[in-house]
């Protein structure tokens, strides 16, 4: 059966949240942090939150962006786990392609993302990902069967889309809505990805 | 989640058995909430299979839930057992050598389902009964494929029936069914050699 791998990437791949770690250039860290809680909580709608979030650390040069970005720290068994893989994992985020581009080509993968563009230093967002109509298109690859990966209220669509969801407390505890969409719950990165090989 | 000389059923048993199985999945149903946020704290390899039927569906279901979709051999138990590890080791190695083997204990159990045992070896079981009041029982604990359940509607042993005789071995432990039970598992748990005590 041919089987397609979804993940989130922000607290899921990356054992830290991104876009506070970006945040903290412009001193506003644990501000972005609590705006990341909450959106994770569902309590603002992502698109909202992402807007939000994006028209903030916007201010902060691209350039560094990638410095920072390339720098965060991935989960080495997910990581493995794709490296061997690749061809069919994806990275499903709602984070901007803009940003993320280091993360994306370290992890080597196909990859779903909002969209963004720069103008005048200034980021626009352009489109922010639904992730259940990311699983919808990785389903038009093929696929007979799709495990989704994820933690957050903005992963309920992807997780109740794909065939078995799995939601991952590997940084934090994974929000009540995306364990209830959830076929299973797992804390660590080694058994995630000796489930993902047993399944 | 219930304790036994100050130690969870739940820590003892994966303690257990982390030593012998490549993953432990619990299957949760009923205040998941609990279970999950005590692996998380306490048992992060644990893989949690959720259960949201947990009120229209038995054990045998949950069972083949948490063995969905793997593939080799599982050793299926109930989350109610206080077992000897090495009583467990033993188990799990003559399971190597078999397609199927079940588990028995002296029957000690209220309601007991008894295991007849062939005449001509004992090693094997050749039927179920809860009328017979027969020196052993069925103890909850089977190794088998991992689909052995997968249409199983019924209790685990009447699933069993269909594949009489089945190799049988004895397995030290106790279950914790209520209250009477609990004060002889703890005085069981007391007794456990110090492997058993960590």
């Amino acid at each position: 059966m041919s089987t397609a791998f979804c993940f989130d990437l922000d607290g899921t791949l990356t054992s830290i949240e991104i876009l506070p770690c970006i945040a903290s250039e412009l001193g506003v860290a644990e501000e972005i942090a609590t705006l990341t809680r909450v959106t994770m909580s569902g309590l603002i709608s992502f698109e909202e939150s992402m807007r939000l979030r994006s028209l903030i650390l916007g201010q902060v040069p691209l350039r560094r962006v990638h410095e920072i970005v390339g720098s965060i720290p991935l989960d080495p068994f997910l990581t493995d786990f794709i490296s061997g893989h690749e061809a069919d994992c994806f990275i499903v985020t709602g984070n901007l392609d803009l940003w993320i581009s280091p993360l994306v080509e370290r992890l080597g993968c196909r990859s779903f993302t909002s969209c963004a563009s720069s103008q005048e230093g200034k980021v626009r967002v352009d489109h922010v990902l639904d992730k259940g109509t990311a699983v919808s298109e990785v389903r038009l690859l093929g696929y007979e069967r799709i495990i989704a990966v994820g933690d957050g209220a903005n992963d309920v669509p992807m997780l109740r889309k794909a065939d078995a969801g799995i939601a991952f407390g590997g940084v934090h505890s994974p929000m009540p809505a995306a364990v209830k969409e959830s076929n299973y719950v797992v804390h660590d990165g080694r058994s995630l990805c000796n489930l993902l090989t047993a399944l | 989640m219930l304790e036994v000389g100050g130690k969870t059923i739940l820590t003892r048993l994966v303690d257990a058995l982390r030593p012998h199985v490549g993953r432990i999945h619990v299957v949760v149903g009923y205040r998941e909430e609990l279970i999950i946020e005590y692996c998380a704290l306490h048992h992060r390899d644990v893989i949690l299979v959720r259960n949201p039927e947990f009120r229209t569906t038995n054990t045998a279901q949950s069972m083949n839930l948490g063995a969905a979709g793997v593939r080799g051999k599982v050793l299926f138990l109930d989350g109610d057992l206080i077992i000897d590890e090495n009583s467990l080791a033993s188990f799990i190695a003559t399971a190597a050598a078999h397609p199927l083997l079940v588990g028995i204990a002296p029957t000690r159990s209220e309601q007991a389902v008894c295991v007849q045992l062939s005449k001509d070896d004992p090693a094997q079981v050749c039927g179920f009964t809860r009328n017979d009041a027969l020196p052993f029982e069925w103890a909850n604990v089977v190794a088998g494929p991992a689909d052995l359940l997968a249409d199983a509607s019924g209790y685990v042993f009447e699933k069993l029936l269909e594949f009489l005789p089945i190799a049988a071995q004895e397995i030290d432990l106790r279950e914790v069914d209520t209250p009477a039970d609990l004060d002889s598992a703890t005085i069981y748990a007391a007794s456990l050699r110090g492997g058993n005590l960590r």
